[in-house]
């Protein structure tokens, strides 16, 4: 045998990674400043296969590295900046020891700073990566905005990280994107579409603050930092793909300036302007004057059936955009008022507040127009005949439901039906809970059955007239809209009613015989199967069925409890 | 010097020339025997040659020049005589004049007695006078003013002039970068076609100023979980009855698995229950003392037993006979091995149908076994890896008890911090590894004293 003899770990594994605090020396940075130089770049720590032959024989825990992203990472200019700025602190701080004042002014002004332009650039090579990978930036910042501007981190920070939330709302209101909502314990979820991508953030209620101790800020300080600047220039491009001005300008500013008198109450001059956008009352405005969407897409072909069925798709996406066009809006001091004004104008509504409560409030509470008054509390004083005082809630339901639910299960003080989640996609057979099937009758236009709110309806007939009105305006509404859904369904070829007719008799008998054979052949196939495969099958099915009873069961308890609640309710309803 | 000493001897010469000591005049008349020296070397032309009537002549001259600024004989005649014309009234306004201007204007006499008297000037230094690189400065000026000439300014003229053109127009020149947390920064299109490289690629490759490709595989999520992990149905403000109660089941089966584990650790960690007690230590206390005897004369026994133990080196050896009789069986066993082979691969044949069922058995094995590895692998990948000392710690879930739900939006009460789901959201998506906060630990003690001037008060 020749050759020289192989050492162990100069080879393979133990060569292609490195550990942190070597990797932290081959740059020359403290660990403090490597971190934050990972997390710029995005280099991930990587758990290495065969721990032990990369650790060289040793079984401790540690954090490693691709020596190769190392070395990626050694080109990095920032990583000058980095020693620059750590040389720049210690001279700052002799100055400051020898109380060299003047000293310590130049070098403040000449402070070492880093762009973070190149990386975003690198990190996400288009504008689409970019749109992929915005939640986080999204609740990282909407996250930030909302912290109390105490020390935990810089005060400009927070600034800007409000700044970028604002500009990102009025982008999802002018472009109307916005999807759904879920209001949970933690905080509002949002969904939007934009460019065909789903963006999911959360933004945290307001004034819902304590400091984690076992947060790291200045990791999360330096993740803000990146997340901005990508945002920013993501809202760049999304404002010019919108023709909206960048950095956002209030559309029809005369009308705001007369109305300028009791801004300083609220602001200071220099900042009355972004307060005005942040209230999200008024549009933006454009580079270019808006075109109406309608005239583009005059030029349909009717002839192909695929075609309109992606029609349809789209006109109700377009009716869903537009859902509270036409509303009015008053909002009561005491509903959250930034989330509910977002969701109102993405959708198309118009909304104020009381002028005492926030800047950039558009009209009075005594407005006659108004349509709707979003109260969260259960009595009213005084009250206009002409609107419909409800809770918040129904808001963000008519959102995930995408269509005007009925308003008589959101009056004032009334029990609220349950706020159901509308990220649940259930899969069939799954349970589906009784308040979404009744919300996916509305959505196709079936009238719903409900025997409780037909008798209550009855005995509140002589109290208001006009709301009995508005629900036959309802009910006109959903016939059409059942008329609809018939033609539709008949379009398909599906049988509503058992009608014999000589013309429809084949077509019929094909499909049942179509069906039968496919039933058939089936039944053979099981017949046919050998023994394991019957077996799979057989548990499989079993499975499929143990699902379905589970759900029925659960449909079941769920109806018990409600008769068990029903008398309940409805002594409730008659004591108030 | 050389003319003006010319100067000076032929002023000498001439026939007008009036020496002030004449008594030089006849000591030089006084003529000596002329030695004879040779006068091929320089030296003995000083040695013998008599200067010593031009030394006096020049001294005359000098002194002359001292006393008077210049030699007598060439001065005017104004200059040296003046006619006397008795006294005049002048010098009693002269002395007026003094008398008013008062003692401060007359000098001191110790100074007038330091004053120089000689007319002559003192010499100039001339090396206080002389500039150090006055050709190279001289010919720097002299480029300086051509290109002036031609309209090139210097550097710092330029910046000079576009500073001053900045501060006119109320710009600063001087682009401080802007900190990237300045509310008001500037954004712009990013991710243009026409983002312009500035120069020459091979420039920059050679300055190192270009900037080096990310490699793809960096562009890859370590993790496929998706950035906001939205809570649960359970998780709504005003949650569907069984959506809350499903909610509450698995945090409380996270809790009970919690909870047994710490059981578990308790158990372990368990004091052995017998404690301590009063009979227990006397009876520890007395063990020795009583059943001493009793266990003293087994002891010996067993140490002899114990001694005999582990293989002893008195083999016998073996003879020739057995070991031709072991190697003939070692063959016998060879040989029926082979045989025993010979016929089992024969029967084989006939095992055909159940060899190739059990292939097919093992084929089958792999197949799931590589679909369960890949499963588990797509597992793995929405799992939190281990990338340091400590493991990811799942978050409790966030749960609103039934009595605790907010009957409105106004009244609720949020539960849990974003910050921290943020937080653990990124460690589990492995973009960071999970850490502890560094505690302080203090290496010694502290040591407390009074001061002095605390004692002295008490």
């Amino acid at each position: 045998m020749g050759g020289l003899q192989k050492k162990k770990y100069e080879s393979g594994s133990a060569t292609n990674y490195i550990s942190r605090n070597k990797a932290r020396k081959k740059l020359s940075l403290s660990l403090a400043d490597f971190r934050r130089l990972c997390i710029l770049k995005g280099i991930y720590p990587h758990e290495p296969k065969h721990k032990k032959k990369v650790n060289k024989g040793s079984t401790a825990p540690r954090t490693f590295y691709l020596l190769k992203d190392i070395r990626f990472l050694l080109h990095e200019p920032i990583v000058g900046k980095f020693r620059e700025y750590k040389i720049f602190v210690r001279k700052l701080r002799k100055a400051y020891g020898k109380a060299e004042w003047s000293g310590v002014q130049r070098m403040k002004e000449n402070k070492p700073a880093y762009k973070l332009d190149h990386i975003i650039k690198e990190r996400y090579p288009t504008f689409i990566d970019a749109v992929r990978d915005v939640d986080d930036a999204l609740s990282m910042c909407f996250l930030f905005s909302t912290f109390a501007r105490t020390g935990k981190c810089h005060v400009q920070t927070i600034q800007l990280c409000r700044r970028l939330g604002v500009e990102w709302m009025n982008y999802i209101i002018a472009s109307r994107s916005l999807r759904k909502v879920f209001l949970s314990i933690k905080g509002i979820y949002y969904q939007a579409e934009v460019l065909g991508q789903t963006i999911t953030w959360i933004i945290p209620y307001q004034f819902a603050h304590d400091h984690p101790t076992d947060v790291d800020y200045r990791v999360m300080a330096t993740f803000t930092e990146l997340y901005t600047t990508l945002l920013g220039f993501v809202n760049f491009r999304l404002y010019q793909t919108l023709n909206l001005v960048y950095p956002p300008k209030l559309d029809g500013q005369g009308e705001f300036s007369l109305k300028s008198e009791c801004e300083e109450d609220y602001a200071l001059e220099s900042e009355s302007y972004s307060e005005k956008l942040a209230a999200l009352s008024a549009s933006l405005a454009r580079t270019v004057p808006s075109v109406e969407d309608e005239e583009a897409e005059l030029d349909h072909f009717p002839a192909e059936g695929l075609n309109t069925k992606k029609k349809k798709k789209k006109k109700k996406k377009k009716k869903n955009k537009k859902l509270f066009e036409g509303l009015k809006f008053f909002l009561n001091r005491e509903v959250p008022r930034e989330s509910l004004a977002f969701v109102i104008r993405c959708f198309g509504g118009e909304v104020s507040w009381d002028k005492s409560l926030c800047i950039g409030s558009t009209y009075d509470e005594t407005d006659e127009t108004i349509t709707h008054h979003i109260v969260d509390r259960p009595t009213i004083d005084k009250q206009y005949i002409n609107r419909y005082y409800i809770q918040p809630q129904w808001v963000y339901d008519c959102v995930n439901g995408k269509i005007l639910l009925p308003v008589e299960e959101y009056f004032l003080g009334v029990t609220l039906p349950p706020h159901l989640s509308p990220f649940v996609e259930e899969s069939e057979g799954d349970y589906v809970p009784p308040e979404k099937l009744k919300l996916l009758a509305l959505q196709k236009g079936e009238k719903p059955p409900e025997e409780d709110e037909e008798e209550e309806e009855e005995e509140d007939d002589e109290d208001d007239e006009e709301e009995d009105d508005q629900s036959e305006d309802e009910d006109e509404a959903e016939d059409e809209a059942s008329l609809a859904e018939m033609e539709e369904k008949r379009a398909q070829g599906k049988s509503l009613s058992v009608k014999v007719t000589p013309g429809k008799v084949k077509p019929e008998n094909r499909m049942r015989t179509e069906q039968e054979e496919k039933a058939e052949e089936k039944r053979l196939a099981i017949m046919m199967m050998k023994k394991r495969e019957k077996y799979l099958y057989d548990k499989i099915m079993f499975g499929k069925k143990r699902h379905v009873r589970e759900a029925n069961k659960l449909a079941a308890k769920r109806k018990a409890h409600d008769d068990a609640n029903k008398p309940d309710k409805k002594k409730k309803k008659k004591k108030c | 010097m050389a003319a003006v000493r010319k100067h000076k001897r032929v002023a000498a010469a001439q026939p007008g020339f009036l020496p002030i000591k004449s008594s030089l005049d006849g000591n030089s008349s006084v003529i000596k025997r002329r030695k004879r020296v040779n006068k091929n070397k320089k030296k003995s032309w000083n040695r013998f040659s008599d200067i010593q009537d031009v030394e006096e002549f020049l001294d005359d001259v000098r002194l002359q020049e001292r006393a008077t600024g210049g030699l007598i004989a060439e001065k005017t005649d104004d200059t040296l005589f003046f006619v006397d014309t008795g006294e005049t009234d002048e010098k009693d306004t002269q002395e007026q004049t003094t008398v008013k201007k008062g003692k401060h204007s007359k000098p001191l006499r110790i100074d007038l007695i330091l004053q120089p008297d000689s007319h002559i000037q003192a010499p100039k230094n001339v090396l206080a006078f002389q500039q150090p690189n006055a050709k190279k400065q001289r010919r720097i000026s002299e480029r300086a003013a051509k290109l002036a000439a031609m309209g090139v300014l210097p550097r710092r003229e330029k910046l000079l002039q576009l500073r001053s053109a900045a501060a006119a127009s109320g710009l600063s020149v001087k682009e401080h970068p802007v900190a990237n947390n300045n509310p008001d920064r500037a954004f712009y299109d990013l991710w243009s076609a026409g983002t312009p490289e500035t120069a020459d690629p091979y420039y920059l490759e050679q300055t190192k100023k270009k900037l080096v490709k990310r490699p793809d595989r960096l562009n890859e999520k370590p993790s496929v979980l998706p950035a906001v992990e939205v809570i649960a149905p359970g998780g709504s403000y005003n949650p569907d009855f069984f959506s809350h109660q499903d909610l509450l089941r698995e945090a409380h089966e996270v809790e009970l698995k919690k909870q047994k584990a710490e059981e578990k650790l308790a158990r372990q960690l368990a004091v052995n229950e017998d404690k301590a007690t009063e009979e227990s230590t006397f009876k520890e206390q007395v063990e020795g003392l009583i059943e001493e005897e009793e266990i003293e004369p087994q002891e010996p026994e067993g140490d002899t037993e114990d001694t005999v133990m582990g293989p002893t080196a008195t083999q016998e050896k073996k003879t020739e006979k057995q070991r031709k009789k072991e190697k003939a069986q070692r063959i016998k066993d060879l040989q029926r091995k082979v045989e025993r082979q010979v016929i089992d691969k024969q029967q084989q044949l006939f095992q055909l149908r159940s060899i190739s069922a059990s292939v097919k058995k093992q084929e089958q094995r792999t197949e799931m076994r590589q679909a369960q590895r890949k499963v588990q692998q797509e597992a793995q990948k929405s799992m939190p890896r281990r990338l340091g000392r400590l493991k990811f710690q799942t978050p409790d879930l966030d749960v609103q008890l039934s009595d605790e739900l907010a009957s409105s939006l106004r009244s609720l009460k949020p539960e849990g911090s974003i910050l921290k789901d943020r937080f653990k959201s990124l460690q589990k998506r492995n973009i960071i590894e999970p850490r502890e906060r560094a505690r302080f630990n203090r290496k010694y003690k502290l040591k407390y004293s009074e001061k002095r001037a605390f004692r002295e008060i008490e």
